[in-house]
């Protein structure tokens, strides 16, 4: 088993297409992303004991929630430290693991549900699901990068959408098989859980094995790197142990953290902010939102719903969109446009809000969506131009602490800012408009962040008797495989 | 430095295989996006 997972056994022939690469991405990506679905769980297993309504026994939904910060800080801090394993063992070995973690976290939490122990929930999915999160999130960046040398962007954003997708398929997807086990005694979450750890498992494996690795020196048909090189896209390599050590690593990571964190305090107020700068006028009568009914204000809620869901489509789109667009703009501009853009359209929301157009305010976050996707996907091509391929899984995963750091400071921000606003008497609709100021304050640094990025300088670069050294650590001297 | 490898030109059959996993990974996504995009319709 372990020489089958070896990174010499998948060093591809020279008649491999590397088209088939992306999709087995995408299989591992597609099912980590259920991590932002997490929520179709909550209802049900706020009642497991009591079925119909909650007992007093039964679990609240502010303990479950204690999942995303769990999912979220051991992706952040996996992805870290395992990184440099990740590039030293190869993508399939930590595709297989992160299954397993990934998997198995379904299986243990399928126990804790049975059990009702909510700390198997934590320690299952929570834990070492959130290490297969973190695992499966870097596993394919630098293999695809290095596919793709001519594509870079893209390549990463179509796995990087899978995770933006994966809660597409995942929610839809638990909440059928729910309906489907649950019976007088039980609510159908743990035969949902194993059901789903299955599939996952399955779908996971089936990627670590599909990934292929080039043979060294490997260019795709017809393209050869371009005579003169971009000052901002070097050929060298910087190790993992010396990139932190660079003004750029910092300067990176201050960038997808503000991008982030803008985007997540967006995320978390758009759609109650929809509801209560309109109220009454998104479903065609008068009114603030306090003010309707029952069955307007289910409406309203309803198309409060519909705002999140096209939210989430536009993210994954800005995935896919603007990480193929870098590999034309450069990464730089690419991320110019999104905070030069990003701090006009999050300024104008409130305006949008106040001038009453619906259709305004819905397109604006659209596009401030695609941003927040499109900085996500954009990182791991802007690292490999910056610090080499040779280590950008390790790099990018010490970088997506920026992640967990974006999963305080956004909501936090915005959270405190709401309660402070409304504590001294601001009416509710209006409460949000300073918070979207702050928030365009957070672009306003990442875009000198970004500004002040430059090349590398030469003294943190690898020599060749260190790159020959790590080589041999690496394992790179198997022949090709089918 | 090593020499460049010069790959080959995929046979049709790889580029089956490669319409396949396409379609393995394409079919739930797409699923999911229809789902995502009923619930979307709801705010036009």
């Amino acid at each position: 088993m372990a020489g089958l997972l070896a990174k010499e056994r998948i060093i591809a022939g020279p008649s491999f297409n590397r088209w088939l690469v992306p999709p087995a991405a995408l299989a591992i990506h597609l099912s980590i992303g259920m991590a932002y679905g997490f929520s179709v769980f909550w209802l049900p297993l706020s009642r497991a004991i009591g079925i119909t309504q909650p007992a007093p026994e039964d679990w609240k939904i502010s303990t479950l929630g204690v999942m995303y910060s769990l999912f979220f800080f051991f992706l952040g801090a996996s992805a870290a430290v395992f990184g440099r394993w990740v590039e030293r063992e190869g993508p399939r070995k930590a595709g297989v693991v992160a299954a397993f973690c990934w998997g198995g976290g379904f299986f243990i939490s399928a126990l804790g549900v049975y059990l009702h122990q909510i700390w198997l929930l934590w320690i299952g999915s929570g834990v070492i699901g959130g290490c297969g999160l973190g695992l499966g999130y870097i596993s394919p960046v630098s293999t695809l990068i290095k596919w793709f040398p001519d594509r870079r962007g893209m390549a990463t954003g179509m796995a990087i959408m899978g995770f933006g997708g994966g809660a597409m398929i995942g929610s839809p997807l638990a909440d059928i098989l729910m309906r489907h086990y649950a019976t007088p005694t039980s609510v159908g979450v743990w035969e949902t859980f194993v059901t789903m750890g299955a599939i996952y498992f399955v779908a996971m494996l089936c990627g670590g094995f599909g990934y292929r690795l080039p043979a060294e020196g490997w260019r795709p048909v017809g393209w050869s790197p371009p005579a003169q090189q971009s000052g901002m896209i070097t050929t060298r390599q910087v190790h993992v142990s010396r990139a932190w050590r660079t003004p750029q690593f910092w300067l990176l990571f201050t960038v997808l953290w503000m991008n982030v964190s803008a985007g997540i305090g967006v995320i978390g107020m758009a759609s109650p902010m929809l509801q209560e700068v309109f109220g009454g006028r998104l479903i065609g009568v008068a009114g603030a939102l306090k003010d309707l009914v029952g069955d307007q204000r289910a409406q309203v809620a309803t198309i409060g719903a519909g705002f999140a869901a096209l939210l989430s489509l536009f993210n994954i789109a800005g995935r896919i969109f603007w990480a193929s667009l870098s590999d034309y703009l450069g990464r730089k501009h690419t991320y110019f446009v999104f905070f030069a853009l990003g701090i006009i359209l999050y300024s104008f929301a409130p305006s949008a809000g106040s001038i009453g157009s619906v259709a305004l305010f819905v397109g604006i976050f659209c596009i401030i969506l695609t941003m927040y996707g499109g900085g996500f996907a954009t990182i791991p091509a802007y690292i490999a131009d910056l610090f080499g391929t040779r280590f950008v899984g390790a790099i990018h995963g010490r970088i997506l602490l920026a992640w967990s750091a974006a999963g305080i400071l956004g909501p936090t921000l915005v959270n405190k800012l709401r309660e402070y606003q409304l504590a001294r008497g601001v009416p509710a609709a209006q409460a949000y408009n300073t918070t979207m100021y702050i928030l365009a304050g957070l672009l306003v640094i990442g875009f000198f962040a970004n500004l002040a990025v430059r090349p590398v300088a030469e003294q943190y670069y690898m020599t060749d008797a260190e790159l020959e050294a790590e080589r041999r650590l690496a394992h790179e001297a198997g022949g090709p495989s089918r | 430095m090593s020499a460049p490898v010069n790959p080959i030109k995929p046979s049709a059959a790889r580029w089956l295989l490669v319409a396949v996993a396409w379609t393995l990974v394409g079919i739930p996504l797409a699923w999911g996006i229809y789902r995502t995009l009923r619930t979307a319709v709801k705010i036009f």
